[in-house]
């Protein structure tokens, strides 16, 4: 769109608009348990996105009839701030969009959440995004598997996620705002990391069949540096004790 | 350090082994949740979420108090509750008690047995995965506590940490941080008696339950 129309060009001599290359990420920075009254949480700050997940559970279902007896009930809030971007978002509360995403990113958690050893109860993820730059859903699930796995709730697998599309006729990994909002298409994508399974995937936007299944070969590695740098955090997290000296 | 933290879905050993916080898919077993291995190359999670088990002694609160039984919150998705016929006591609303899982059922609704009340004091929580190493070895790390502290201390597998009033509440409370902090560490009794000889050594030292005879 942005060719046709001659308007902002997304593609300059092979570099993008941040000048990144294409198979590149935004800076990644992940910080587990920033909240102590949660069971988890974690904070990411993923290009200009800004994002705190608070996970809390499995504790007693409410209301009543949403329980199962069977297995604990995954349940998502996605929230942007009234403060997250420039234009759409005036107001805070539910939305068309916010429920979508909600949607979206509980269902991602319910394949992999080991529901079955909490009857009776839910299991609570709580996202807030704080500053929105584009792939604020990718950045919520990346944050929502770190504070799953702070808070200890039982998983099959890590999940984490990134978006692909397309920008200036070039297929791209980790769009940013610019290149979600006047790209051509946009593929958000979320894979667990053992099993390598597709939890995620939206599209907008118009794309071949080849290039659909290049792009989920670019999600697949773009994955895999995410999940690098969540690994990192958590480990740095749970490291941190051992050489640190106590202060009285 | 050989130690090496394990994140859900890393595989911990080959073949089934039945272990709670793990997952099997036939041919290999995994983590379930975030864990480490120790020297003996054993999976020991270092987060979890407390499951009841029967026998398994649990400090509460009483949160509710009906004709027939108590309601106790036990940290637990569901509180436990002590039939009034089973007992002799007579509880109030915010008693303190500790007792025995007398049984679960299979949508872990709990009942509890063996029940004494306990003396006024204060009740932390404390992470139930960590629970061992408050204890240590032959209630090494108890005693100790104990010792420094002057007064009584229950802990539950639940993660709840009952401490009577006479215990020195800061003291306790920051050793007991400490240890929630350095749970994955070996030679942890030894370093927090050292730590806490200094630190009596610095305070002026205090003659425990005087004020409350």
């Amino acid at each position: 769109m942005s060719d046709s129309k001659g308007t902002v060009p997304l593609m300059i001599n092979g570099k993008r608009t941040d000048g990144r290359e294409v198979e590149d990420l935004r800076n990644l920075r992940i910080e587990v348990g920033i909240i102590p009254e949660a069971d988890g949480s974690a904070y990411v700050e993923w290009g200009g996105n800004k994002i705190v997940c608070g996970v809390y559970g499995p504790r007693e279902c409410i209301p009543r009839h949403d329980a199962s007896p069977y297995h604990s009930i995954v349940k998502c809030r996605y929230m942007m701030s009234p403060f997250a971007s420039l234009e759409e978002h005036s107001r805070s509360g539910p939305s068309r969009r916010s429920t979508e995403l909600s949607k979206v990113i509980r269902e991602v958690f319910e394949n992999v959440v080991i529901a079955e050893k909490f009857p009776n109860t839910q299991i609570d993820i709580y996202i807030d995004v704080l500053q929105a730059d584009g792939g604020t859903r990718t950045a919520s699930i990346t944050a929502a598997t770190v504070a799953l796995a702070n808070a200890g709730i039982p998983m099959k697998d890590m999940v984490a996620s990134v978006a692909v599309g397309k920008a200036g006729d070039t297929l791209v990994l980790d769009l940013n705002k610019a290149e979600d909002n006047f790209g051509q298409s946009d593929m958000p994508m979320a894979m667990s990391q053992k099993d390598k399974k597709l939890l995620l995937l939206q599209m907008d936007g118009l794309l071949t069949k080849e290039e659909v299944i290049e792009m989920v070969g670019m999600a697949e590695r773009g994955c895999e540096k995410v999940n690098a740098i969540q690994t990192s955090a958590l480990k740095r997290f749970y490291e941190k004790g051992e050489d640190e000296t106590v202060k009285w | 350090m050989d130690r090496k933290i394990v994140l859900p879905g890393e595989k911990i050993a080959d073949g089934r082994i039945n272990a709670p916080n793990t997952f099997s898919d036939g041919t290999a077993t995994y983590a379930a949740v975030i864990g480490m291995m120790d020297e003996e190359n054993r999976y020991v999670p270092l987060e979890n979420r407390y499951k009841p088990v029967v026998g398994d002694v649990v400090v509460g609160m009483v949160t509710d108090v009906r004709h027939a039984g108590y309601e106790v919150d036990l940290n637990l998705p569901e509180g436990g509750f002590i039939p009034t016929r089973d007992i002799r006591l007579t509880l109030q609303l915010g008693d303190f008690v500790i007792c025995k899982i007398k049984s679960v059922n299979e949508v872990g609704d709990v009942d509890l047995g063996e029940v004494r009340r306990l003396p006024k004091g204060k009740i932390i929580e404390f992470p139930s995965a960590k629970v061992p190493r408050l204890i240590g070895r032959k209630s090494s790390m108890l005693n100790l506590l104990k010792d420094y502290s002057g007064g009584e201390i229950m802990v539950g597998n639940n993660g709840y940490v009952w401490m009577s009033e006479r215990c020195d509440m800061p003291l306790l409370l920051k050793t007991i941080k400490v240890i929630e902090r350095k749970a994955h560490k070996s030679g942890l009794t030894d370093e927090i008696a050292n730590m806490l000889k200094q630190e009596k050594g610095e305070r002026p030292q205090t003659v425990q339950g005087e004020e409350y005879v």
